[in-house]
């Protein structure tokens, strides 16, 4: 390793910060308003296109939800501008670590570790769909 | 002063404008791109990260290189065009089967992930370069051009040549472009396709420079007006850390492999495709793609989903109910 690839490796990371100050100046990411239980049952159909998606929680800063599907819990994210989704027993849900308004659920997956969710007294935890989702029919 | 003639190197100041070039034009409602600023960082710091680890194996692979050089069984002019016309279709034809490789087996989609793993399609996303390709040994899909006669150098130029070109197709500002050069040309339109996890798109359009070969090998798919691609991998990443980008399906497989029952098992996870598990509880591109096309007969649609609902002839979902506060005693 040179003293020239050094300086071109720290000049290529100041170029970078330098970059990713302009993208976030720029604010051309996507816009992702709040959920409300129409933007989240879409959201929830398109991660999971084989379940009948039925009463949905939504996290307390409407950046999650949570539907039920038979024993499974739906789980869509967000990271970024962009959602994430994972599955998991719905069992689960009520190991979940809440502290400080938020619902830590982790998953046995590298690749998303732990979703953090918003509670609070409009979203209680663990969310409660058992009944609405059988008046729902799902 | 030493002047470099690596296309890459030649080109970054090229990379850096184009982005900032993007960025501004979406700024000023000129350019369809979204850029979100942690994901743009992970992008470029992934692309500087290769430039460091590659020095890790970047001898291994340039003396494997050379030494297969040294038994080639012909030699090639590299000051003569015919070469150099004959380089470009046989790299861009091994870069189609590296990048085929790459998605197909998972201990090579282990490597490439990384690059997909970004759910944004931006110029920046065409620096979110691997750090463990050296390790995955892909490029010994290389080493037959340099048996051929190739010289080590004319080869690592030719490589260089088809990643400045792949970088400015990773964009959503350029749509469809003349028709004679969509049937040719890897274009933006076909490589949206490639990055896009739609059941229809996924595993498909692996070029580098040519398009031929997937119409070729059959992987070819277009884009379509009518079906949005939706980016990044079927189950996206929890955060951005660069570690986990980087590394998240090498451990996944070595926690597969702990699991395995047999050497037979612990084969499939390792050059099983993605998706791959023995008791069918994951799914490969193959399955989601059947899965798919058994939802929605094959119709436009994101994942099928919200369609399917609409072409099934089973009832619309029924209205969305928020959870309420009362019901949370019941458990």
């Amino acid at each position: 390793m040179t003293w020239a690839f050094v300086i071109q490796t720290t000049v290529s990371a100041l170029a970078i910060l330098g970059l990713v100050a302009l993208a976030g100046w720029a604010r051309i990411a996507a816009p992702r308003p709040p959920l409300d239980a129409a933007a989240a049952r879409a959201v929830l159909a398109e991660e999971f296109p084989d379940s009948r998606i039925g009463a949905v929680w939504i996290a307390a800063d409407g950046r999650a939800a949570v539907a039920r599907a038979g024993e499974e819990a739906l789980i869509v994210w967000l990271r970024g501008d962009d959602y994430v989704a994972r599955q998991a027993p719905w069992s689960a849900l009520a190991t979940a670590q809440v502290s400080a308004g938020t619902a830590r659920l982790a998953f046995h997956d590298v690749a998303a570790p732990a979703a953090r969710l918003a509670v609070g007294a409009l979203a209680p935890w663990p969310p409660a769909l058992e009944a609405l989702t059988l008046e729902a029919g799902a | 002063m030493k002047i470099s003639l690596d296309p890459v190197t030649l080109a970054t100041p090229f990379f850096i404008l184009a982005v900032i070039l993007e960025i501004v034009l979406a700024r000023l409602g000129r350019a369809r791109a979204r850029y979100e600023a942690r994901d743009t960082a992970t992008s470029l710091f992934m692309g500087l990260g290769r430039n460091v680890t590659a020095i890790a194996t970047g001898g291994i692979v340039a003396a494997s290189t050379l030494w297969v050089y040294q038994h080639r069984l012909f030699t090639v002019p590299v000051t003569a065009i015919w070469a150099w016309v004959l380089i470009f279709f046989l790299e861009d034809l091994t870069y189609y089967w590296f990048h085929r490789l790459s998605h197909e087996r998972r201990v090579w989609w282990a490597a490439h992930v990384n690059h997909h793993s970004s759910q944004h399609y931006n110029l920046s996303t065409a620096l979110r370069q691997t750090w463990t390709g050296g390790v995955a040994g892909t490029w010994a899909l290389w080493l037959p051009l340099a048996l051929l006669g190739f010289s080590p150098a004319m080869i690592a130029t030719q490589q260089g040549i088809s990643l400045v070109y792949q970088f400015w197709i990773h964009t959503e500002t350029i749509g469809k472009l003349p028709a004679p050069i969509e049937a040719v040309f890897n274009t933006p339109s076909h490589h949206r396709v490639h990055h896009a996890r739609n059941p229809r798109y996924l595993d498909r359009n692996y070029a580098g420079i040519l398009i031929i070969w997937d119409r070729l090998f059959g992987t070819f798919e277009p884009e379509r007006a009518e079906e949005p691609c939706r980016y990044g991998v079927v189950k996206n990443l929890g955060d951005f850390n660069l570690l986990r980008v980087a590394f998240h399906e090498w451990i996944a497989i070595g926690q597969d492999l702990t699991r395995a029952r047999s050497p037979r098992e612990a084969l499939a996870y390792v050059f099983g495709p993605p998706g791959w598990s023995p008791d069918g509880s994951r799914e490969t591109s193959d399955q989601l793609r059947a899965a798919w096309r058994a939802r929605t007969g094959g119709r436009a649609g994101y994942f099928g989903g919200a369609s399917s609902f609409q072409t099934s002839g089973a009832p619309p979902p029924p209205s969305a109910i928020q959870a309420r506060p009362e019901a949370a005693s019941n458990r």
